[in-house]
């Protein structure tokens, strides 16, 4: 966040206790941000690549800042060492706090041992949004693969981080699959820990 | 199986036809005319203002024919709202409200969506079938 | 209504790209203040569908409305209307909470910036779209050290509607 811990005239904001995260703005006021900022970003980019990439930095921001809120209101400050902690930490608990519930699905991919899957069948911020033919698979849920980076960045588990848009035979509407490949380095210190 | 909405139009505050949706098999209209005629109806109803006889006058709510009925409904930033429908057909001003909702929810909220354009928003599309299908079952019903 | 955090979190996001984007603080409160205008623009018709307000009769309705109905739907907080002018087009908006600044202090570099400059966007574009034309600025913001977040809005003009039949094209 833009913050330096700097004393002010006013309360050092450092100071200030950390909100107990109750206050509540409607979907509405969240969903006509989030169409500001792509629109916005639309502007910045010459391509739907870029456009992707500045939606994932986007969140990631985020998410750096939610994992260091959530360790300090949720967890007393622990930190996860495991890959599979961390994944469930993400599953529910950041996806909890951000979108009001816990995530539809947690899968290990069956093809690639540092892959795997976080589904949900509409993910909040893609609620009203339809995204045009002509624009492929672009997925605005890109802001959400990098709030999911940036929680594990800051976590100690560095991956790639994308989403895609899934069929699902059942539906109308493909589902969202938040596609985490955790580095080299996260697996082989899995590995050790056994 | 009779439907009580033939067609939809939405047409943005400068008169031009932003969406039209025909519901019935009667009566279809080609893109030409449909335009033709959603700015005849903004004008119209335009001049519906003038003729009352005092200020604050809100505009044609519903236009009543042999074979059809319409009902009109316009927003206070001046987009209108107005559906065909079987004479007499009831209940048509809770759906236009409903309609217009959808509007503001898969419309306005898509960041793809440039203002006063056509809308051609999937989930609008999605949205709007259910919502006139839950009226004309609803209707059935009664 | 949903959790608040998701929402702070992204728009102190959105204040960070434009800072790295633009560089110039001025340029940052022009852009956020281009952004609400573009969000008012669209939110108006939700808060007019979800509502169910009325054509207001006077401005100082309208200014009650934004404050009671319009914060109160879209931010969880409501304001207060206060400091009329005599001839009742001017006011100001005092906030009493502000779901945007949680955890957010200006650093010295930015001393300049109105970061909650969207919200004077907002309301001048909600309000064009229902033919008021007005000037929003900020009076007080805690951000800059100041005691509460206090918005002045100015009432410019009426646009009369349009009779399409006597534009000549």
């Amino acid at each position: 966040m833009i913050g330096a811990g700097r004393t002010k005239q006013y309360a050092n904001v450092l100071d200030k206790p950390l909100s107990k995260g109750r206050q509540e703005v409607s979907l509405s006021a969240f969903s006509f941000l989030f169409s500001e900022i792509v629109q916005y970003n639309q502007t910045q980019v010459d391509n739907i690549a870029e456009l992707e990439r500045r939606l994932e930095d986007a969140g990631y921001a985020v998410g750096a800042r939610v994992l260091e809120l959530l360790c300090h209101r949720e967890k007393g400050n622990r930190r996860e060492t495991r890959l599979l902690g961390i994944l469930s930490f993400v599953h529910s608990t950041v996806w909890k706090v951000l979108f009001g519930k816990v995530a539809d699905s947690l899968e290990k991919g069956t093809e690639h041992e540092d892959e795997y899957m976080i589904s949900e069948n509409e993910l909040l911020v893609n609620r009203f949004i339809s995204v045009p033919k002509d624009m492929g698979a672009f997925n605005c849920g890109a802001f959400v693969a990098g709030i999911v980076k940036g929680v594990l960045d800051g976590a100690g588990f560095p991956a790639v981080v994308t989403a895609h848009f899934v069929p699902m035979e059942q539906q109308q509407r493909p589902r969202t699959t938040i596609l985490i490949k955790f580095a080299e380095e996260v697996l082989r210190r899995e590995a050790k820990l056994g | 199986m009779a439907a009580a909405i033939n067609c939809l139009f939405i047409i943005n505050k400068s008169g031009g036809l932003i969406f039209y949706k025909d519901c019935g098999s009667a009566g279809r209209m080609d893109t030409n005319d449909s335009l033709r005629l959603a700015s005849l109806w903004h004008s119209m109803h335009a001049i519906s203002q003038q003729l009352s006889p005092v200020n604050g006058c809100s505009g044609i709510q519903l236009l009543q024919a042999d074979t059809f009925d319409l009902h009109c409904f316009q927003s206070l930033t001046g987009t209108k709202f107005f559906v065909v429908s079987e004479p007499g057909a009831q209940h048509m001003e809770p759906l236009l409200k409903v309609i217009y909702e959808l509007y503001t929810d898969y419309v306005l909220k898509n960041p793809f969506y440039e203002m006063e354009m056509p809308i051609r928003c999937e989930l609008f599309d999605i949205n709007l079938s259910q919502a006139i299908q839950r009226d004309r079952v609803a209707l059935l019903g009664r | 209504m949903q959790n608040a955090e998701l929402f702070t979190l992204t728009y102190g996001a959105i204040v960070r790209q434009l800072l790295t984007d633009l560089e110039d603080v001025d340029e940052v409160n022009k852009q956020l203040d281009q952004m609400g205008y573009n969000i008012g623009i669209r939110l108006i018709d939700e808060f007019l569908a979800k509502s169910n307000v009325s054509r207001c009769v006077n401005f100082k309705e309208t200014a009650e409305v934004i404050a009671k109905v319009g914060f109160k739907m879209f931010l969880g907080i409501t304001a207060t209307v206060t400091n009329w002018d005599v001839d009742g087009s001017s006011c100001s908006l005092v906030l009493e909470d502000n779901p945007l600044v949680d955890f957010v202090e200006l650093p010295d570099m930015c001393q300049g910036l109105y970061y909650c400059n969207v919200l004077s966007g907002v309301i001048r574009g909600a309000l064009e779209m229902v033919s008021m034309k007005t000037e929003v600025t900020w009076v007080r913001d805690m951000l800059r050290g100041d005691d509460a977040y206090e918005l002045r809005l100015k009432l410019l003009k009426q646009v009369p509607e349009e009779y399409p039949y006597k534009d000549d094209e």
